[in-house]
């Protein structure tokens, strides 16, 4: 086994905007910062380099400020660590990773975790079938890839993903058939005074409505799929009407024929590698669920752990370079390179700025929260745990068996155990745990965190070895 | 093909030949797997293990596992691979 | 004032669980407590391998009726626990390791294991699977694996079906002694019975204490790891002469990985961790005697606490000076072998003869002898 490359201060793992930011901060105030990305190239998924096009041909706002920032950083002392994927990271701190060239090691005695989000998908009977994709999954074809989906495909979920998606497809002459949207108009309006901070998004946000306003997509307020239908693809779909807590109620159900679609309902933190290296968690659910602890600069209950960005709690790409900065700074001081006067100038500003962000991000998140009533009104053949084919019918009759938290319920269902590790059914798997025995979502848990973060090969992880060489260790007693 | 997936903007990327199940199938080199197949028409990717039911792309950002297929042999999630020219790729999972 | 219990088993392990579920059955009242979930611990998350071939050889007799047991689960527990009987396979990949095989397989025979030494050709007839450098295989057709994660599932609903009062997530802080048995201080509120069982796993040492008894017991980690599912690629559970891998495909297609190779971590922390190139270690080992692995991906690997005596042999039977008070635990391979020994101890509670002699831990109490220098 090689031994690690340790002449790293400071590691940041994820090349999103929180990471970019903090990974850039810290090698301007003295430390020598590796970033790793297991895209080729930084940006994340909000600050995706676009890439069917020449990255000057794209117009949206998120890519010119993706492209600043990929500027600085190449122009930045920082070693860029992409094309990596993350497999192991253990005490203080060591990243295992595999890239094109096999495994690799690296070691420092600071960490940031900028890892980001994944998607939550509230399932509904026919959500595995090939042609419904997530909403994350739109954006990514369309700021990156220059794809849309075919001529009839629906769009649904919550939140301003769901206008900044059915805009740009509008603009590009490829609308959805129709938009379904949980939220209601007043919804909408009760987010609006927290944009008057953020005139860009505002006008934005303007640009959106008035694209899918003259392209006269046909909007289901308040509504929900209840089921996609289709045989080896969505062939079809049908929504219902929900109330204000996004539960289904009476009323008539629209059947809508369509061969593809585009739907999520806000994002959960992916906070493995806190959770893996044993950081104190706590539950918020207006944060998307469960984050580490952590304090206004990212630093977690670990010494020299930071953690932020999305994966510290849903506050959106702004406020992410904000907490880089922050986190950035505090690895800098907390490393002995800046001292505290320099330390408290400097954060001051970052400070200042994530406090004034924080209203519009706080009414972002709401929008795009778990509904709890949403959960409660999943049917019981649906399927929660895709990889497995758990249902929902599933899970309960574990709880009723006893399973009280959702490490048991894993073990006695499956659900989680497949190759997502989690990550698609977990918040869902949790609150119908918790509804089930009536507890609250800190009773009911995590999912332990365990490497590898993503699945790999084990030949990829065999490297050249002879028999002989392998450090078996002394033979068991007889 | 009508139910395919629409390249809405000009790549400039050399465009280069697959193999997807015997089929030789242009896509731009480079370009993430599961992209080039949905463009390409082919939406259903593998069957569930489990209960063997159909499925195709679904997060595209490395997260979801549904689009983890046999290329060259080896099983790999088709959004985070691009495309060689030559890849030999098949529509089916691990099991 | 609460019950007053005949027993008290605290610790619901695997040891535990049986030893509650069998003094049940034999008409006691029995209270059993954990300070987590049923079986989570060591008796959830180990590799489920029932073998003989990594059984210690004082410990064989009880394995082969512990694996009848397991074979037998369904009509006993009452419930699955996924127990597939098959064909066993240890490996000697060279000639140092094929000397080290047949010594133990002997040895192990002689104690009762139909361990039978066949060359590697004859192995890969057995398991087409299997790697065509194997030297030496010992053969044993006394082998098979249980699904671990169902273990919790099943002595849950065993129990409670047995009358058996079950308080988990409510850890024992103390016990003490009274004029009518024991008092066990848990978190939620104090236990009253006339006799009591520590089954603690590696926590017994402090269990023990409580007692004023004291019983070291070293904390290994172990380290697993799982794959997704994959086609077909074995049907034996496969080892190595010196026990560092055990080897196994599950019906559903996981193969886990196993063989008690060492991560880091302590008990009293309660977190343990990988260390990254052991993992690599053991993959290699496992890829090297199944090649068709190395297609597969790692899913998940974790790590799970196996406690161990001095002398590595169970602490099983009366506490000594202490009367009605009983341990059980520490025993190496403990899940093959368990359900047997713990059976043995409910034999002894319920004023049986047990069938085989029980591992009392006299012998561990006396003061280990000075090393020299």
């Amino acid at each position: 086994m090689v031994s690690p490359h340790c002449h790293f201060d400071v590691l940041v793992l994820g090349g999103g905007p929180a990471g970019m930011v903090s990974a850039i901060t810290a090698s301007q105030n003295g430390l020598r910062v590796g970033l790793i990305d297991e895209q080729v190239e930084a940006g994340g998924q909000i600050w995706r380099a676009p890439w069917a096009s020449s990255p000057q041909g794209y117009e949206s706002p998120e890519a010119r400020d993706g492209n600043k920032m990929r500027d600085r950083l190449a122009l930045s002392s920082v070693t860029c660590l992409f094309g990596r994927r993350i497999w192991s990271v253990t005490d203080r701190y060591r990243v295992d990773l595999l890239g094109a060239d096999g495994v690799e090691t690296f070691q420092a005695p600071h960490l940031i975790v900028a890892l980001g989000a994944h998607e939550r998908v509230i399932p509904f009977p026919g959500w595995t079938l090939p042609g419904v994709m997530g909403l994350a999954a739109a954006t990514i074809m369309l700021k990156a890839h220059g794809l849309a989906p075919p001529k009839d495909w629906v769009l649904a979920g919550v939140g301003p993903l769901l206008a900044a998606v059915a805009a740009g497809y509008a603009r590009k002459g490829h609308p959805p058939k129709a938009i379904i949207d949980l939220s209601g108009p007043s919804d909408w309006f009760a987010a609006l005074p927290s944009l008057a901070s953020r005139p860009g998004l505002f006008k934005q946000g303007v640009g959106w409505v008035l694209s899918i306003v003259s392209s006269r997509i046909p909007i289901y307020f308040r509504h929900a799929i209840r089921r996609a239908e289709g045989q080896d693809r969505i062939s079809a779909c049908v929504v219902g009407p929900v109330d204000a807590d996004g539960k289904s109620i009476d009323g008539p159900e629209v059947g809508i024929a369509c061969n593809a679609m585009m739907v999520g309902n806000g994002l959960v933190p992916g906070g493995e590698v806190p959770r893996l290296l044993g950081a104190d968690q706590v539950y918020r659910h207006e944060l998307g669920g469960w984050i580490p602890e952590c304090d206004p600069f990212g630093r977690t209950s670990l010494e020299h752990l930071y953690a932020i960005g999305d994966g510290a709690g849903i506050r959106g790409g702004a406020v992410a370079c904000s907490a880089g900065k922050l986190a950035g700074l505090a690895a800098a001081h907390d490393a002995g390179r800046i001292d505290a006067g320099a330390f408290a100038h400097q954060s001051a500003q970052a400070l200042a700025e994530h406090r004034k962000l924080s209203a519009f991000s706080d009414a972002m998140a709401h929008m795009i929260r778990l509904r709890p009533a949403q959960v409660a009104s999943i049917e019981a053949d649906t399927v929660i745990c895709r990889c497995e084919d758990v249902t929902r019918q599933d899970l309960v009759a574990a709880a009723r068996a006893g399973a009280r938290d959702v490490n048991q319920l894993k073990h006695f269902t499956r659900c989680g155990m497949g190759p997502c590790q989690g990550r698609m059914c977990g918040d869902v798997a949790a609150e119908i745990l918790a509804q089930e025995h009536r507890l609250d979502r800190q009773a009911v848990g995590y999912w332990t965190a365990r490497p590898p973060l993503r699945p790999i090969s084990l030949q990829s992880m065999l490297g050249r070895f002879d028999y002989a060489d392998i450090p078996i260790p002394k033979p068991a007693p007889l | 093909m009508v139910s395919a997936f629409t390249r809405i903007v000009a790549s400039h990327h050399a465009l280069v030949h697959i193999n997807v199940d015997g089929v030789d199938c242009v896509a731009p080199a480079g370009e993430p797997l599961a992209t080039s197949l949905l463009a390409a028409g082919y939406v259903m990717l593998r069957h569930s293990p489990n209960r063997h039911n159909p499925r195709g792309a679904f997060c595209l950002m490395g997260v979801c596992q549904e689009c983890a297929i046999h290329v060259d042999g080896q099983i790999v999630q088709a959004c985070m691979t691009p495309v060689r020219a030559g890849m030999v790729v098949q529509l089916r999972g691990a099991v | 004032m609460s019950t007053m219990h005949d027993l008290i088993v605290i610790g619901g392990g695997i040891n535990g669980a049986t030893t509650a579920l069998f003094a049940a059955r034999g008409g006691m009242d029995v209270a059993v407590i954990d300070r987590g979930p049923l079986c989570r611990e060591a008796s959830g998350v180990n590799a489920g391998t029932l073998t003989m071939q990594m059984t210690r050889v004082a410990l064989i007799p009880y394995a082969l009726r512990a694996h009848h047991m397991w074979a037998t689960a369904r009509e006993w527990l009452g419930h699955d626990v996924g127990v597939v009987v098959c064909d066993g396979l240890s490996l000697a990949f060279t000639e140092q390791e094929a000397e080290l095989l047949a010594f133990r397989a002997g040895k192990r025979r002689e104690a009762g294991a139909p361990i039978t030494l066949i060359t590697g050709q004859q192995a890969l007839q057995i398991e087409p699977g299997l790697s065509d450098k194997a030297l030496l295989a010992g053969h044993c057709r006394v082998d098979g694996y249980a699904n671990a994660y169902l273990t919790g599932l099943a002595f849950r609903t065993a129990l409670l079906d047995a009358g058996v009062t079950l308080t988990e997530n409510n850890p024992a802080t103390d016990i003490r002694q009274t004029s009518s048995g024991f008092e066990v201080v848990t978190k939620q509120g104090p236990l009253r019975a006339k006799r009591v069982v520590i089954a603690g796993g590696v926590w017994i040492e402090e269990m023990m204490g409580w007692l004023g008894i004291d019983l070291p017991i070293k904390t290994l980690v172990n380290q697993l790891a799982v794959t997704e599912r994959i086609p077909t690629a074995m049907r034996t559970v496969v080892g190595i002469a010196n026990g560092l891998l055990s080897l196994k495909q599950y019906p559903h297609g996981t193969v886990v990985i196993g063989g008690g190779w060492q991560g880091s971590g302590s008990r009293e922390g309660g977190t343990c961790s990988l260390l990254p190139e052991r993992l690599v270690g053991n993959i290699r080992l496992a890829c090297h005697a199944v090649p068709a692995l190395k297609d597969a991906r790692l899913a998940r690997a974790w790590t799970g606490f196996e406690a161990e005596t001095r002398d590595a042999l169970p602490a099983v039977g009366p506490v000594p000076g202490i009367h009605n008070a009983y341990v059980i635990g520490s025993i190496h391979s403990g899940y093959t072998s368990g359900p047997y020994l713990a059976k043995l101890l409910a034999d002894q509670i319920l004023g049986r003869e047990p069938d085989l002699p029980l591992f009392p831990i006299d012998r561990l109490l006396k003061p280990e002898p000075l090393a020299q220098g």
